[in-house]
């Protein structure tokens, strides 16, 4: 049973890391410093809690206004430039990140340990969960709480008016710009927004493991940031569910009985997935022919 | 700082431009792909050290000479160059840039997995030539090898020049590149462009794949993502589509990487190529020779 909790923990988590990008795929970038920000939640987190002795929902909340700020101040440069320009260049800034960190250098005296971030070795002992008693179950409710808050926000967002001029901007930059919107603005507050919700996705990713170390926040993980909405469609917000569900339960861990060839078939999977169905799992289509369907019934009954 | 520490930092800085040449080779891959398509390849790097893998291949059954296996590296670039092309661009719509992005990096996945499948993940070593001739000059050391790695890189970047600017066949890459609605009324087919310039990119791939193998003296699939994300930094500081923008930028980036390894240790200097990027970007954006500012 702890097994399939700790999962539901790790596409939690992996679901937040994917909303965080698709709030900037909505504007029409493509951005690879998701897991900058993540990191940048998991290490504020884990010394907030640690080495200040926080309790866990400021630690979090802190995390994230850290990682929103940094995505914020990012943003602004980052964000003259688009397509490709911007992918080399937010994948510059998260691998600063990550480098940052490895040789990032910080410890106390707390307990008779030696604790805190300690350069290549990592942060070890984030302790909250198990010194405060949360169980396995508890942890993951917790997790799922804030993911399902911030789904629900982001549901809402899209039913909003900024959703549409988010989706505008997306769409079409230079129709956007002339119908009165400032594109810039717009894109900054969504690299913002998936700052904020990366780095609180970051701060429960460091307190479930307990170890954090930079290279778990390497080019693969923001790869698979942006991998999760795209895979999953951008149509709205369950895509990105879907794809997480997708790549973490069934092709990590559900075909875990293949052993060596698991990984084989995993790059296999994306490349035909995108062959297959280019605009995602998800897409406008099948949007649109789950809404017939649904009708149909209704009209039935 | 004393004579001598002047003389180890030239030392580190002729090295780094020397092994630079394999980073403008990846770069010239990079950009090539982007002129023409307006697609970004991230399985290029991935694909070159499979290329040297496969090279190694011939190794294990018959005792070749090392200039026979970095041919057989060239040639198998070129194989799965197209391949690539073939799995990860020819049937995803062009209109859409996420997907084919995605598919590269599910290519660049599958390769890497494919050659740690192969190799239990050991790493192999590669041929080198003239590992053992240093030249002297004064008071620094030239190594052979680096020299050949060098040597060849440039001739791999003449070679694509004259295909480019002298032959009918780099007429027509040229001629997708600046605009491909006007090149299909001429009667130029762009999906042989397409496999063309796969195919180009692929055998420059395998080269460098090679190279990278001699300099290094070992292959690990462990080289796959550092290179990509040096290649893509090549490319940008460059400018895209911009070939000597490539070759010198490769030089630069393996110099300096040298040089702030020599001043301020292994596990910092990438750190400072990061951000060398993040101001290009910022203060520059359309890189060295950038035809015009501010082009996607």
């Amino acid at each position: 049973m702890d097994f399939y909790l700790g999962l539901a923990q790790i596409i939690g988590v992996h679901t937040l890391l994917g909303l965080s990008a698709y709030c900037v795929l909505l504007t029409g970038q493509i951005s690879l410093a998701q897991a900058g920000f993540f990191a940048i939640g998991a290490y504020v987190a884990g010394m907030l809690t640690v080495l200040g002795g926080w309790p866990i929902i400021p630690a979090l909340a802190v995390a994230a206004l850290v990682a929103g700020g940094a995505a914020c101040a990012v943003g602004f440069p980052a964000l003259r430039v688009t397509g490709l320009m911007l992918v080399v260049a937010t994948t510059a800034f998260g691998e600063a990140v990550r480098l940052f960190f490895f040789n990032f250098n910080y410890q106390l005296e707390r307990g008779g340990f030696k604790l805190g971030p300690h350069g290549g070795e990592g942060f070890r002992q984030i302790r909250y969960f198990p010194e405060h008693g949360w169980s396995t179950l508890d942890v993951m409710l917790f997790i799922w709480l804030f993911v399902v808050l911030v789904m629900a926000a982001l549901w809402w967002m899209d039913r909003s008016r900024a959703g549409a001029v988010l989706r505008a901007v997306g769409e079409d930059e230079l129709a956007a710009q002339s119908s009165g919107i400032n594109v810039t603005a717009v894109k900054v507050s969504a690299m913002t927004v998936g700052g904020l919700i990366a780095g609180l996705g970051g701060g429960l990713f460091a307190h479930y493991t307990t170890h954090i170390e930079h290279v778990q926040f390497g080019v693969v993980l923001a790869t698979f940031a942006v991998a999760y909405p795209i895979l999953g469609g951008l149509s709205n917000v369950f895509g990105t569910l879907l794809a997480v569900i997708f790549i973490q339960g069934f092709l990590i861990e559900g075909l875990r009985f293949m052993g060596d060839w698991r990984n084989l078939l995993f790059g296999a999977l994306i490349v035909l997935a995108m062959n297959v169905r280019p605009r995602g799992l998800i897409d406008a289509g099948t949007v649109a022919a789950l809404k017939r369907i649904f009708n149909w019934e209704r009209a039935g009954a | 700082m004393d004579l001598l520490d002047l003389i180890d930092a030239v030392q580190s800085l002729a090295d780094g431009v020397l092994f630079g040449a394999t980073y403008a080779l990846l770069g010239i891959g990079f950009t090539l792909v982007f002129g023409v398509m307006h697609k970004i390849n991230l399985s290029y790097a991935a694909a070159s050290i499979g290329a040297a893998y496969a090279s190694l291949l011939l190794l294990a059954v018959v005792k070749a000479p090392p200039a026979l296996v970095f041919l057989v590296s060239a040639a198998s670039g070129g194989v799965i160059g197209t391949l690539v092309y073939l799995i990860g661009f020819r049937f995803i719509p062009l209109a859409n840039p996420l997907a084919t992005l995605m598919s590269t990096v599910g290519l660049l996945l599958l390769i890497d997995e494919i050659i740690v499948h192969t190799t239990q993940g050991v790493p192999l070593n590669y041929p080198a030539l003239f590992s053992d001739v240093i030249f002297r000059a004064g008071p620094f050391n030239l190594r052979g090898d680096l020299m050949f790695v060098f040597v060849l890189g440039c001739l791999c970047m003449v070679l694509l020049l004259a295909l480019l600017y002298r032959t009918r066949l780099g007429l027509a890459t040229r001629a997708v590149s600046q605009q491909p609605v006007a090149a299909e009324l001429c009667g130029i087919s762009i999906t042989g462009v397409n496999v063309l310039t796969f195919t180009i990119t692929g055998i420059l791939g395998g080269v460098a794949g090679a190279m990278i193998g001699a300099a290094i003296g070992m292959l690990s699939p462990l080289l796959s993502l550092p290179l990509t994300v040096k290649g893509l930094i090549v490319t940008v500081i460059g400018g895209l589509g911009s070939i000597p923008g490539a070759i010198i930028a490769g030089l630069l980036v393996g110099g300096l990487e040298n040089l702030l390894q020599f001043f301020r240790g292994v596990s910092e200097r990438d750190l400072y190529i990061m951000l060398l990027l993040f101001a290009f970007l910022v203060f520059r954006p359309g890189g060295l020779f950038a035809p015009a500012a501010g082009r996607d």
